[in-house]
């Protein structure tokens, strides 16, 4: 029994594999989380811990690999929102109490009203309508977005308009409060 | 129908046209993604894909080589998993170390044990009878290749010639050394354990308190086709998909007593309320058993049958209905095993052309 080269064929070894889906991938990902965080930097950051995460435990060339990374980044960077607007409200309270040195308005405010609002309506929603939200403004296909998530292809669309109407629900209610 | 260019057209493309109703949700339904559209419109990145590559290969954990868990080894299913494996070790120790004083164990062949859930919760329940320290704990990691496997194990990774119709060729491989628990055994935990149960403690032989038991397992190696797949951050456990097919191989156990011999405690554990009389009778039928390895097979799931594998006698469980099938055997000390959704037939060749 020796080691050697495996008689099941795989095409290229596991390195090559992972890197030929990192080249593939890392775009779409690091725009998916993007797309939630509105950062570049942190959007990198949570693509990159996507593709350590994922290198862990699967082989590179698993064929849910690509649907695997999407919805991994979906959730890692709406969650990472979710603690984002935690830090942010613990950081404005301080900011308050120290009224004579607060936080550079400036700074606090460069993202435009309309995006934060979204990202705060965003971070509001359970988890799967905002998933199929950011999966599908990151423009992947119906068929992608339903293997991320493991649904159906048909419930897509039916997710999406709900989703759609509770971000919009959640959009006006920030507003308005 | 507002942004799925599959569904335009037919049926449904036709009654929106005459109905008014559904032109009035329609309407909304597109006033809605369009708004969302625009409010989830994000500038584009300018991304370094190759600068990115070289910071995630450079990350201390990109290239995983130790510690890492099999996902179905989380944290919190360790009491379950430490509970069955104390009852399978239990069965195991049965009759792996008869030898008074003796730890010369080298079996050749397997007989299967059949066990009911009874026994296993029976078995599980001694670990509250005393105290279970692994002095080296199980680690079963997840490598990246054969080779990495090979190494964390040092046994050689089987190679399976030809994977049946339909079994995925993405192969994961798993390995870990060896572990070793000791068990030592306390009068006192026993009683208040049985008191609690409501059960009468069966007689105790002399000289167990403080009795220990060692139980040494692995080192093991295997191969995963198929996807294991770890459900992304934030969604279900329950989403993993199972592996189609597992190739495994792993030394033999081996166990040695202090203070009462293993025959001792043979007897003390066939006692215990619960156990069924089959398997008091499948142990008490092991006719050489200084050579013969029990492999515990629960009773509801398994037929086995004796089957001649690279020459040897192996076991073979399931049928050929594709549900489940697998087969067990062992060559030169070293247990193999093959298991998977497939039929049995196709177990057996996998095990046969194995090399």
């Amino acid at each position: 029994m020796n080691l050697g080269v495996r008689a099941v064929a795989t095409p290229r070894t596991d390195d090559e594999s992972f890197e030929a889906l990192f080249r593939t991938e890392y775009g779409r990902v690091a725009g998916i989380a993007n797309r939630v965080l509105m950062d570049q930097h942190e959007a990198e950051d949570v693509a990159q811990e996507v593709f350590v995460d994922f290198h862990r435990l699967h082989s590179a060339s698993a064929q849910y690999a690509p649907a695997w990374l999407h919805r991994a980044a979906a959730h890692t960077a709406l969650n990472r929102l979710r603690g984002s607007r935690r830090r942010q409200k613990r950081e404005l309270a301080q900011a308050a109490e120290e009224s004579d040195r607060a936080v550079d308005p400036q700074k606090l405010f460069e993202a435009s009203e309309d995006r934060r609002q979204v990202r705060e309506a965003l971070a509001r929603l359970a988890p799967k309508p905002a998933a199929v939200l950011v999966l599908r403004a990151s423009g992947l296909s119906y068929a992608e977005v339903a293997q991320a998530l493991g649904v159906g292809i048909g419930q897509v669309g039916t997710l999406l308009r709900r989703a759609e109407a509770s971000l919009r629900k959640e959009v006006t209610r920030g507003t308005s409060i | 129908m507002v942004d799925d260019p599959d569904a335009h057209g037919g049926a449904d493309k036709r009654h929106l046209e005459t109905c008014a109703e559904c032109q009035a949700r329609y309407g909304t339904v597109s006033k809605d993604a369009l708004a969302i559209s625009s409010l989830m419109a994000a500038p584009e990145l300018k991304l370094d894909v190759t600068s990115a590559f070289n910071r995630v290969r450079s990350a201390p954990a990109a290239r995983p080589r130790f510690g890492f868990r099999i996902p179905v080894m989380r944290p919190r299913s360790r009491p379950v998993v430490l509970g069955f494996a104390t009852a399978v070790a239990a069965v195991a120790l049965l009759v792996t170390a008869i030898a008074e004083g003796g730890n010369t164990f080298t079996p050749q062949t397997l007989t299967p044990v059949p066990v009911t859930m009874a026994d296993m919760e029976a078995l599980s329940q001694l670990s509250a009878y005393g105290t279970v320290s692994w002095t080296k704990q199980p680690q079963p990691q997840i490598a990246t290749s054969a080779e990495e496997a090979h190494t964390i194990s040092g046994l050689p990774v089987p190679k399976v010639a030809n994977l049946p119709a339909g079994v995925s060729s993405t192969v994961t491989y798993a390995a870990m050394g060896q572990a070793t628990a000791v068990f030592t055994f306390s009068t006192a935990k026993a009683t208040a354990a049985a008191a609690q149960a409501g059960k009468t403690l069966p007689a105790l032989p002399a000289g167990i308190e403080g009795a220990q038991l060692t139980v040494t397992v692995g080192p093991a190696v295997a191969e995963i086709y198929g996807n294991i797949n770890k459900p992304a951050a934030g969604s279900d456990i329950t989403q993993a998909a199972l592996p189609q097919l597992i190739v495994g191989e792993t030394s033999a156990p081996v166990a040695t007593s202090s203070q009462v011999t293993v025959v001792q405690f043979e007897k003390y554990l066939l006692s215990q309320p619960g156990i069924s009389p089959e398997l008091k009778a499948a142990i008490n039928a092991i006719g050489d058993p200084s050579t013969t390895l029990p492999i515990p097979i629960p009773v509801q799931f398994a037929t086995s049958s004796k089957v001649t594998i690279q020459g040897v006698q192996g076991l073979a469980l399931g049928d050929n209905t594709g549900v489940g099938a697998g087969v067990i055997w062992i060559k030169h000390g070293v247990v193999y095993g093959v298991v998977g959704t497939i039929k049995r037939d196709d177990a057996v060749n996998i095990a046969n052309q194995l090399s």
